[in-house]
């Protein structure tokens, strides 16, 4: 039997379903210490005094950690790609997010812990906080980031560009011109598992690492760097995780128990309640996407502009990638040769946002598909054959540029259009994706195609 | 006060691979003395099945059957790189790391079984762990007895490794414009939900979702529809329930337990159609594409359009409560009409909520 395309039951799935997989937080160690975190009450706030050493002597605890503990407290997630690093492990004198770390605490349970985090000392300067992406460049909004309310570092600019064909020409030439807002949400992540560490000191002076990581090298690089040791130092052991859903690519538990492993030279656990997962761990982020297209009046989308804030949350995290990646598929399965679009990554004192299933493309699948329907509903046509009409063709080029292979925007869109008995025009039903010809290559689709597939 | 139908639907694409390239995956692969197989990868399995999907792909490639291959990813000491489980790339990009290191332990084993039949390699095929000479089946010699053979007599060690990687693709900072693929394939898909919108309480129920994927090749058609089905429900989830800040932008109100926060339940289950195409990919292993991240993205719209074929409102902030759907029939919004610009949503925009019109996003060319 060939086990490609066959029906085999899930590798681990016995284990999931039975209870016997190991998941991190089901690892035991002896004399394993707990961990809980001092986290920011306020969204935004100066720290104008912190001194843990009436929490040192909470009966249990071994080991408190501050930003003064970590080598290299500020590293950033994409430092590897050239985005700068902007967040710090554990707060600096500032806070920028409700729930942001501040200080963390290792102990002989998680109540002796908690009661050593309610007596580490520590004051506050309230400042006032950004939280409308809209109003991020207001002459009066606060100033939030070290670089300003916005990420300055794509390149000379401080937004994701893109530039294609003539889009003033475009809009000039068109019968209308719709606009539209769309507004996708923040949501959870939400696994089952919450975050979750484990940090083993070994004999031989490496760390054990037990991690509930997506990436273990990914993790594993950005503890390495945090704490200034190579990667031989380290062991990740992990490969199992229960959810993750794009949360897990934050390195969340892992760092601080490492800090405190090495600090106590005991192993160290940190779990995150169920609270803290939904409130102190980074979320989807929220999109706030305008989009403008000109349009012919027989349904032929000739350029379109469109301006997209993405809510960062307090620090930069993945959100830089997110946005280049949202550009790249600003003009959906359909080919659109005038492209104008300017991507800002905007910060607020939320939570960081993160990664989650989709990242950067299912707000702008969500915009640029309402739009799509906006625009059929618009010019009173039947919102299949618009789609159909633009859909991506072999020899099409992409928003970005890209010679577009083995398209299936047209076999997706007529499978679904058969199976729910949608009627159709003959010349709908028999497209294919096979390169644009006659009537379905328009004059502004000419230049943009491309045949010599082979070259690429 | 009624129940009003609609329909809705949505058509999208999504890119395998990290953004950009540049994001490695290796493998490496092992025979132990009676031919059964150890791949070493370290693809984390977040639910997904790839540790399944890897399995079947190396028994394929080195043609044994599927319950030979033992998949370790547990640690980064016996594991090489994988840049890790996210953009769509488990399949794909991790699927090829086996598939490589498969393909060299294939080479090896050829090698050996063709000193062992005095037959040359190039008339030599596995099926089913056994090494057959083309045209005389006959002529043969189990796997279990090429590794012994290795082992024992030859004083080798059956390896293979591999690295799947494309590399970085630079990006002009002034038009967005790329000279390679910036992604390693894309995956289509078309979704149409049906849904029942109550114009009195605001509430809408999908009863259907119709979903089509072309996900290159299914490599196991049941973990597809894992994903299709799971990512439906965090799309209905996007689509009508779940938000972190309900009073966005504001930062109050938020839930922070499961009794305050409103994911999709059994309850709200539609009927699903699920349909796998398979146009396959020139790169991919066994020409897969991918599934994963893509399945949670058609639903949003397709509902959004749905709500507006049942009642003719349309509701572009998300999700779409019964609040937001209330409010939009009570407000029942027309767009504004200048010229040949038709301007949906203006209360929303940059230009009417910012105190200086939207100066700084909007004269980027200035």
């Amino acid at each position: 039997m060939k086990a490609v395309g066959a029906r085999l039951p899930r590798y681990d799935g016995v284990g999931h379903v039975t209870g016997r997989t190991t998941y991190v937080d089901d690892v035991r160690v002896g004399r394993t210490l707990w961990v809980k975190a001092l986290r920011s009450p306020h969204h935004h706030a100066a720290i104008t005094r912190l001194d843990t050493s009436k929490a040192e002597t909470v009966k249990g605890v071994h080991a408190i950690v501050t930003h003064a503990d970590v080598p290299k407290n500020v590293y950033g997630h994409l430092e590897a790609l050239g985005v700068p690093a902007d967040e710090p492990l554990l707060a600096d004198g500032e806070v920028r997010y409700k729930g942001q770390p501040i200080a963390a605490v290792a102990a002989e349970s998680e109540q002796a812990a908690l009661e050593a985090v309610a007596a580490i000392e520590i004051e506050y300067e309230e400042r006032p906080a950004l939280v409308d992406i809209r109003k991020a460049l207001d002459p009066a909004a606060p100033q939030i980031h070290q670089w300003g309310n916005v990420y300055p570092h794509y390149g000379p600019y401080n937004h994701r560009r893109v530039r294609k064909g003539d889009v003033e020409a475009a809009f000039e030439r068109a019968d209308a011109i719709v606009e539209g807002v769309y507004r996708p949400q923040a949501i959870e992540q939400m696994p089952m598992e919450t975050q979750v560490a484990l940090a083993v000191p070994e004999a031989s002076g490496r760390l054990t690492i037990y991690s509930c990581t997506q990436a273990m090298y990914f993790s594993m690089g950005v503890v390495a760097a945090h704490l200034q040791v190579p990667l031989n130092k380290l062991k990740f052991v992990g490969g199992t995780v229960g959810g993750g859903f794009g949360g897990k690519v934050d390195t969340a538990a892992d760092t601080v128990c490492a800090l405190l492993a090495l600090k106590s030279r005991r192993p160290v656990k940190w779990r995150w309640t169920r609270e803290e997962e939904f409130l102190a761990s980074s979320t989807r982020a929220p999109w706030h996407i305008e989009i403008a297209d000109a349009v012919t009046s027989d349904g032929w989308i000739l350029g379109r502009r469109m301006l997209t804030l993405h809510d960062s949350g307090a620090y930069s995290r993945f959100s830089p990638y997110g946005v280049t990646k949202h550009a790249f598929h600003h003009s959906g399965a359909y080919t659109i040769p005038n492209l104008h679009f300017d991507g800002f990554v905007v910060y607020t004192n939320r939570v960081p946002t993160t990664a989650m299933r989709g990242f950067g493309v299912t707000s702008v699948s969500f915009a640029v598909e309402t739009h799509m329907s906006r625009v059929a509903d618009v010019l009173g046509l039947d919102p299949w054959e618009v789609r159909l009409k633009n859909a991506n063709r072999i020899g099409d080029t992409s928003g970005n540029g890209v010679t577009l292979k083995d398209p299936s925007t047209v076999p997706v869109t007529l499978a679904a259009a058969e199976r729910v008995g949608v009627e159709l025009g003959a010349e709908f039903r028999q497209m294919t994706a096979e390169p644009r010809t006659g009537a379905l290559l328009p004059e502004h689709l000419v230049a943009q195609q491309n045949l010599n597939l082979e070259e690429d | 006060m009624a129940k009003h139908r609609g329909r809705g639907f949505a058509t999208i694409e999504y890119p395998t691979g990290m953004n950009q390239n540049g994001d490695p995956s290796q493998a490496w692969i092992k025979l132990k003395p009676d031919g059964r197989v150890d791949v070493f990868s370290g693809t984390v399995d977040i639910g997904q099945g790839s540790k399944t999907v890897h399995t079947q792909i190396v028994a394929d490639a080195l043609g044994v059957p599927f319950d030979w291959v033992t998949m370790d990813n547990t640690n980064t000491d016996s594991s090489a790189v994988c840049t890790g489980t996210f953009a769509s790339r488990g399949t794909f990009i991790g699927g090829n790391a086996v598939r490589l290191a498969a393909e060299r332990v294939r080479e090896r084993i050829l090698d050996i079984a063709s000193k062992e039949l005095e037959i040359d390699q190039s008339d030599l095929e596995i099926e089913n762990g056994d090494v057959i000479a083309r045209g005389a089946p006959q002529k043969k010699i189990n796997i279990a007895d090429v590794a012994g053979a290795a082992t024992y007599n030859y004083g080798e060690l059956i390896s293979g490794s591999s690295t799947a990687l494309k590399p970085f693709a630079d990006v002009d900072d002034e038009t967005g414009q790329v000279e390679t693929e910036p992604h390693s394939a894309i995956s289509y898909a078309a979704c149409v939900a049906e849904v029942e919108v109550d114009d009195e309480t605001g509430e809408v129920v999908v009863d259907k979702l119709v979903q089509v994927y072309d996900v290159g090749r299914a490599i196991n058609p049941t973990l597809v529809e894992g994903q299709i089905e799971g990512g439906a429900m965090m799309g209905l989830g996007l689509g009508l329930l779940e938000s972190s800040y309900p009073m966005y932008p504001s930062l109050e109100h938020r839930g922070g337990e499961f009794g305050s926060y409103l994911p999709p339940s059994l309850q709200d289950l539609p009927e699903l159609d699920n349909v796998i195409l398979e146009n396959p990919s020139a790169d991919g292993p066994f020409g897969a594409k991918a599934i994963g991240e893509m399945a949670n993205n058609a639903q949003p719209p397709a509902i959004v359009d749905a709500i507006h074929d049942a009642v003719g409102v349309w509701v572009t902030e998300m999700p779409a409560t019964p609040e937001r759907v209330l409010a939009a029939l009570a407000e029942k919004r027309q767009p504004r009409r200048e010229g040949k610009r038709v301007i949906f949503d203006e209360h929303l925009s940059v230009r009417t909520v910012s105190e200086n019109a939207g100066e700084g996003f909007l004269s980027t060319d200035a």
